[in-house]
């Protein structure tokens, strides 16, 4: 593993459950490695697989896709409509030459903080072991 | 003083030529103002001279160029090159010009392993050699027109249609700018009926949708909540010309996508997996999806290419 590489995780959180679990984690003073970026989107059932695949093919070196447990959806059913984009953004990777391991759906709830900074932790791992995007410029 | 019209093809199969003669009645006013100088499918103006004789290659200056076909070989590259110098506009002519067409399926894969799978490794050819002698060099993959040089205006379409040819060539003869594409999807100018998003099992494009033969489209139900891949969502309005229905969709059947996608950076294999996943399909239950979302637009698209 090579401790010097700085992964960009770029991580698209819910803003009902996982946003604010982010939030909790940063008022709770829980440490979390620093190379995610946080993109507030209303719902993960709105994030649509060019959002992802642009995300890499822009040179992010992963994704992480977070929002509400199942059945506790702000808007009902959002993410199960996740969980199928998913699987298709799975499948799609390789198409595009990226691992699959590069991209996670995790679901955060809002009270869940520590959870939010132990999948960030163990999700900058595994993309740190995986080394740099093959579409990263620099 | 007519205009001079220069036309060249690469690869292509010529239906977009053809294309041209279907534009009817009006072909025959628009003949009247226009000299062809150079049209290497109906008549005999060869590159190096009539017997062989020059050295350097000769394109007569037009006013005009159409190309069609993508660009698989040197030679193609060489052509597209001398067409745009010696032609003030440059039209992209059918969906292989614009964005690869059919041929740049084979982009999937590498020129090496096309070559050696239709010249040795299919099961009914002979094997034999592939051939190398007295023709150009292949390029890495097919390449639309706008890869290799600039290009003025775009008429899409697997064939195009006679509507869009006659138009372009109508506005640059009355020296008006060329009438733009279509912003809208084929799904914007689509008349059929859409229900509720359930779509229980992917049918395969030979199977019959349901319609009543004879009743407006707009009592038929929408094809892709029948079950039938329909790229209507992806895909570039137009097709239906100042008809409006889109082509495909005319025949009772699922749009393919031929008039490309509505912008150079969208890829249509994502948006209608992403589509197609939303409205609760298994994805895994779409043939060869690469393919079927870029049957026409592949060209830069089939074979992403990381820039590290």
């Amino acid at each position: 593993m090579d401790d010097s590489f700085n992964p960009v995780i770029i991580a698209l959180c819910c803003n009902w459950c996982s946003y604010t679990g982010a939030d909790l984690a940063g008022v709770s003073r829980i440490q979390y490695p620093h190379n995610i970026r946080i993109v507030r989107v209303m719902c993960s059932g709105m994030v649509h697989p060019n959002l992802v695949i642009d995300a890499f093919t822009s040179g992010a070196d992963g994704v992480l896709m977070c929002g509400c447990h199942p059945g506790d959806c702000h808007y009902q059913e959002g993410n199960y409509k996740a969980e199928k984009r998913a699987e298709a953004i799975r499948m799609m990777l390789a198409d595009f030459g990226i691992e699959e391991e590069r991209f996670r759906l995790e679901w955060v709830s809002a009270a869940e903080g520590a959870r939010f900074a132990h999948v960030v932790r163990e999700f900058t791992e595994q993309v740190q072991k995986l080394g740099a995007s093959p579409y990263r410029t620099q | 003083m007519a205009a001079r019209l220069a036309e060249e093809w690469f690869a292509i199969c010529g239906g977009c030529e053809v294309t041209i003669l279907d534009i009817g009645e009006p072909l025959i006013d628009v003949l009247k103002q226009v000299e062809i100088v150079h049209m290497p499918v109906i008549m005999d103006h060869k590159l190096f001279g009539q017997t062989g004789e020059n050295t350097e290659m000769d394109i007569p200056a037009a006013d005009v160029g159409l190309v069609s076909g993508g660009i698989r070989s040197e030679e193609h590259k060489k052509l597209a090159l001398e067409m745009r110098k010696k032609c003030k506009t440059l039209i992209a002519l059918g969906s292989c010009a614009c964005f690869g067409g059919v041929p740049a399926l084979a982009n999937q894969f590498s020129t090496e392993e096309m070559l050696e799978k239709v010249y040795r490794g299919s099961k009914t050819t002979e094997k034999d050699g592939i051939p190398h002698e007295q023709i150009p060099a292949m390029t890495d993959r097919v390449y639309a027109l706008h890869e290799v040089v600039k290009v003025d205006a775009y008429l899409p379409g697997c064939p195009t249609t006679p509507e869009m040819v006659a138009n372009a060539l109508i506005s640059l003869l009355e020296g008006k700018p060329l009438p733009a594409l279509a912003t809208k999807s084929v799904c914007d100018e689509c008349p059929t009926k859409r229900e509720k998003k359930a779509v229980s099992t992917i049918k395969r494009r030979f199977e019959s949708p349901e319609f009543k033969p004879g009743a407006p489209l707009s009592e038929m139900r929408c094809l892709m909540e029948q079950g039938f891949l329909c790229l209507g969502p992806a895909t570039r309005a137009g097709c239906g010309g100042s008809d409006g229905v889109p082509r495909c969709i005319r025949a009772y059947m699922p749009c393919e996508g031929c008039f490309g996608p509505m912008s150079d950076k969208a890829n249509p294999m994502v948006d209608m997996m992403g589509a197609l996943s939303s409205i609760g399909l298994d994805p895994k239950q779409i043939p060869d999806r690469a393919a079927t979302f870029n049957r026409f637009a592949g060209a830069g698209r089939l074979r992403p290419t990381p820039r590290r």
